[in-house]
């Protein structure tokens, strides 16, 4: 068929494909395509060539539009939907439904009505007129059946909905709860730390880089009425593996041991109370094993400062 | 067809979707998301160019493509091709409604599709990858006829005239454009 090849030639199944054609131009290719299997077969590999140039152009939707887009389904899945303006879109594919739609709303002839019918097909004449007041009964029947289902449909979703949206209040109200409690205990370690920067008994040492670490530099405050020590780190060297700070005091000019900082200390996220010291002219911080050693190591001395 | 091209979609979960579809099962449509968004939302995008109404336009291809299922019919394609058909012609209504066309069309082509060519590769999906490449292939005169055509909304009248040549090479063009995708596909 020399004329079907020239049809596949022309190129009016790509511009099918492509959405181009009018809705006339679009029913003859598909009156085309369902005539002729090699029509079908070229139409089908343009679809699928372009739907592969649709797929190599894939974008994943920004986080966040899945829930916004399926909760709009979810609220429209029952609305009434305006088939006129749908099928502005999709011509050929709106253009059935319609003739179904047609067909089973296209008025029954009603009893006694006068009905021209060919000879052939009205051999009895009260047949089907006792069939189609069985029909609108059952139609009938049908439809209140439908209706009554649709209401009680639409209730059950609308709960359902109210209790999706109760879970998810329920959901953010103990996340909301969760994490004011953690505030609270954030806020209670602040204050207690402004109240030891406050205090007047308090003493701030100011402790300064060796030339081993210029850049280090760190705050002791230290009340020698209570012997209470506070380190509050400003900057310190990134630690080696299985190392760990230790502070000292040093108490005419005996070196004693005011504890371990932890990791969080260094970083500088938050005060941090040491060992009680009795008597001391100074700080200074080594680097030692992890758990701390019992004498100094002095080379490794970070940052030192007097009282 | 037993020269089924190597699509990301396979068609057999595509045919347990339909089902589920047909019997009215709206658990069917996150299955749906899932499976399809990002194919839908990459044509949207490159058809409206702004993620707000590209989700406006996704967002109501959902409840259309939910409404019109009826007409879905597979022998006539399968439910990809159908569905990607909605959402182009929602988001080319979309941007003729708004006559967003007229500022964006004086833009520039070149501009506007090269900005697309490379915002695009930090989006794409690692599956995608062999697909691109194979789009690669096709010459910048193909790809760009295609682009107008499929992504940007234009009518052949409308390309022949931007790009300056008769309207029978761009159904000429269009025609090798596609021809040789499905080569590369196969």
């Amino acid at each position: 068929m020399p004329h079907i090849q020239d049809y596949i030639e022309s190129g009016v199944l790509e511009l099918y494909a492509l959405g181009e054609l009018s809705p006339a131009e679009q029913a003859e290719v598909e009156a085309q395509a369902a005539r002729h299997p090699e029509v079908r077969r070229e139409l089908q590999e343009v679809q699928a060539a372009l739907g592969l140039y649709a797929e190599a152009h894939a974008m994943v939707p920004p986080a966040g539009m899945r829930e916004r887009v399926l909760g709009h389904f979810a609220a429209h899945a029952h609305a009434a939907y305006d088939t006129d303006s749908a099928s502005v879109a999709v011509p050929p594919a709106t253009s059935s439904l319609r003739a179904e739609v047609d067909e089973m709303t296209r008025p029954q002839p009603a009893a006694g009505s006068p009905v021209v019918r060919p000879m052939s097909t009205a051999p009895v004449a009260e047949e089907p007129t006792r069939r189609s007041l069985w029909a609108i009964a059952a139609s009938v029947a049908l439809l209140l059946s439908l209706i009554g289902n649709a209401l009680l449909y639409s209730r059950w979703q609308e709960a359902n909905t109210n209790l999706l949206a109760l879970q998810g209040d329920q959901t953010r109200w103990a996340a909301t709860q969760a994490s004011y409690q953690q505030q609270q205990g954030e806020l209670r370690a602040i204050r207690e730390q402004n109240q030891i920067l406050r205090s007047d008994e308090f003493r701030a040492v100011a402790l300064a880089g060796t030339p081993a670490a210029p850049t280090a530099k760190a705050r002791v405050l230290y009340n020698p009425a209570t012997r209470k020590v506070y380190v509050d780190v400003k900057n310190l060297p990134a630690l080696p593996a299985g190392k760990q700070y230790q502070l000292w005091a040093l108490d005419k000019g005996k070196p004693v041991d005011a504890g371990m900082l932890a990791a969080t200390t260094v970083a500088g996220d938050s005060l941090q109370q040491m060992k009680d010291i009795a008597s001391a002219q100074a700080f200074a911080m080594t680097v030692e094993p992890e758990g701390g050693s019992v004498n100094p190591t002095l080379s490794t001395m970070t940052v030192i400062g007097n009282i | 067809m037993s020269d089924s091209p190597p699509i990301s979609i396979p068609p057999a979960a595509e045919e347990e979707l339909v089902k589920r579809l047909r019997a009215r099962d709206e658990s069917a449509m996150t299955l749906f998301y899932d499976r399809y968004s990002a194919a839908l939302y990459g044509v949207i995008f490159r058809i409206v160019k702004a993620e707000d109404e590209a989700q406006d336009v996704l967002q109501e291809a959902l409840v259309k493509i939910w409404h019109a299922f009826a007409s879905y019919d597979s022998s006539k394609g399968r439910l990809f091709t159908w569905v990607i058909n909605i959402c182009r012609n929602l988001a080319i209504d979309k941007i003729r409604s708004k006559q967003h066309r007229v500022g964006s069309r004086t833009t520039g082509l070149d501009d506007s599709l090269t900005a697309q060519r490379q915002s695009a590769p930090t989006t794409f999906r690692p599956e995608h990858i062999g697909l691109q490449e194979i789009t690669k292939q096709l010459v910048p005169e193909q790809r760009q006829i295609i682009d107008l055509l499929y992504f940007e909304g234009f009518t052949q009248s409308e390309v022949a005239e931007e790009l300056n040549i008769p309207l029978g090479t761009v159904k000429t063009r269009a025609r090798t454009a596609i021809k040789l995708l499905s080569k590369l596909i196969r």
